[in-house]
């Protein structure tokens, strides 16, 4: 219950003093956030492992440079950002973005629990796999603003000193690549009203 | 640098609305503004289902567990597989290769010659021919010339052989030289008789494994062969025993007397 209680900042503190087993708490807390940051920029599990991975391996031989100006999840973010562009950069590729292809009707059923109809799930498989799609083809910088924004909730403010841009420009970028991928669910004949049933 | 009047144009403002991460005068702003505007409206519909499409997009959830080891903590680092030629020296990497040359060169019996028809470059135990045809190779007056030549030369030893004073120290060598040679020689030959000992019982047991060989397949094919001729017999004997009940069902409608 302790572990619970210490903040990152305390954890922080003690990894700089060598307690390798403070820093394990901070991966353990937020591996899956990097993990889904570096997938949804990647678009490949292997790779997002890789960089997850690296992220940490960062993090931890440049502990004692971290000052404390930002949030470490921030930090943590800045580096796995760093290592999808570089990763990109290497590959001169833009990202895949795949959604899994075997649609298990069970292991569907047992993550949304029995409220939702099989019909419902497996729409909401198919929407996935049209988002990751349309995502895949947003500029990279529209692309990171929004997964920033959308899946890890960070402030425009955040995002802006990330990407080291005015906040206008991030709300600007975040409003692109919406319209774009409105516009390529619509080309797709998927939006979420249908996953709902209220068409 | 707050505003409270909002524009239609404003899709920075309005994205933040939707994310309601906004400051509350701008807030209150947009907030009139929609209901006054349609179009404006429908935009935040329109971005708030896309906001809903997004959520539909979740990664895979992998087993990660990383941890970090200090290096202190570790007491067998593993090390990458190399392999063990990369290990040793560049400087012994050469000298291996030299000698690796220098004995197969041995073996191969590699002999470069340099005479009067030029570099001669031979492999192998066999004789070579090319003396016999260089001495064939002079033709007309030139062989004419080489022949005279030679007939000189050999006159020149004749007579130097003939001049050199016989003594006993000079036999004593001479003597020792020839039984230097025999033994040489009976040395040369029993390797020989050796090595042709040895390639006879090597080929002898190749010969017998072959032998061995060739009788285990054979043995293997003729159980096959059987196995196949058993189902074959098999089913035949199956075929015949239906065909006959099929004659002697006939045979017996046959026999039934009419009604």
């Amino acid at each position: 219950m302790q572990a619970l209680t210490i903040t990152d900042e305390e954890l922080v503190a003690r990894s700089m003093d060598g307690d390798a087993d403070s820093f394990n708490q901070l991966i353990k807390r937020w591996e899956r956030p990097i993990y889904a940051l570096a997938y949804r920029t990647l678009g490949r599990e292997d790779d997002a492992r890789d960089v997850c991975q690296e992220t940490f391996l960062r993090a931890y031989r440049a502990i004692n440079g971290f000052r404390g100006q930002a949030k470490f999840s921030s930090w943590l973010y800045r580096i796995a950002l760093n290592l999808c562009r570089d990763w990109m950069r290497r590959q001169r590729r833009t990202p895949t973005v795949q959604a899994p292809e075997d649609v298990d009707i069970a292991d569907l059923a047992a993550e949304h629990g029995p409220s939702e109809s099989i019909e419902t799930l497996v729409g909401r498989r198919q929407l996935g796999r049209a988002v990751a799609a349309a995502m895949a083809k947003l500029p990279e910088e529209q692309r990171t603003a929004i997964v920033l924004k959308e899946y890890h909730g960070l402030t425009f403010q955040e995002i802006a000193e990330m990407q080291g841009v005015p906040l206008s420009t991030v709300k600007t970028r975040l409003y692109q690549g919406l319209s774009v991928v409105r516009r390529q669910l619509e080309k797709g004949g998927m939006s979420a009203a249908d996953i709902r049933g209220d068409a | 640098m707050m505003s409270t009047q909002f524009h239609c144009d404003d899709t920075a403002t309005l994205v933040a609305f939707v994310y309601d991460d906004i400051e509350p005068l701008e807030k209150a702003a947009v907030s009139r503004h929609l209901v006054e505007c349609a179009r404006c409206r429908d935009e935040v519909a329109a971005l708030g289902g896309v906001r809903e499409a997004l959520g539909a997009w979740s990664p895979p959830v992998p087993e990660l567990r990383f941890t970090v080891v200090p290096e202190s903590a570790v007491s067998n680092v593993v090390r990458p597989n190399v392999p063990a030629w990369q290990t040793v020296p560049r400087w012994a990497q050469l000298v291996a290769a030299t000698l690796a040359l220098a004995v197969g060169a041995s073996v191969a019996n590699v002999q470069v010659r340099h005479d009067a028809a030029g570099w001669t470059l031979t492999t192998g135990w066999m004789t070579p021919a090319a003396p016999a045809q260089a001495v064939a190779a002079p033709a007309g007056a030139d062989a004419q010339q080489f022949q005279m030549a030679l007939t000189a030369l050999e006159e020149s030893l004749r007579r130097e052989i003939a001049a050199r004073p016989v003594s006993a120290p000079a036999t004593a060598p001479a003597a020792s030289n020839v039984h230097a040679d025999a033994d040489t020689l009976a040395r040369v030959r029993a390797l020989i008789e050796a090595s042709e000992k040895r390639q006879q019982q090597e080929l002898a047991l190749r010969l017998t494994q072959f032998g061995r060989d060739f009788d285990l397949q054979r043995r293997a094919d003729l159980v096959r062969v059987e196995q196949g001729l058993g189902q074959l017999e098999g089913r035949t004997g199956a075929e015949v025993a239906r065909q006959r009940e099929a004659i002697n069902y006939l045979i017996r409608a046959g026999l039934r007397p009419q009604q």
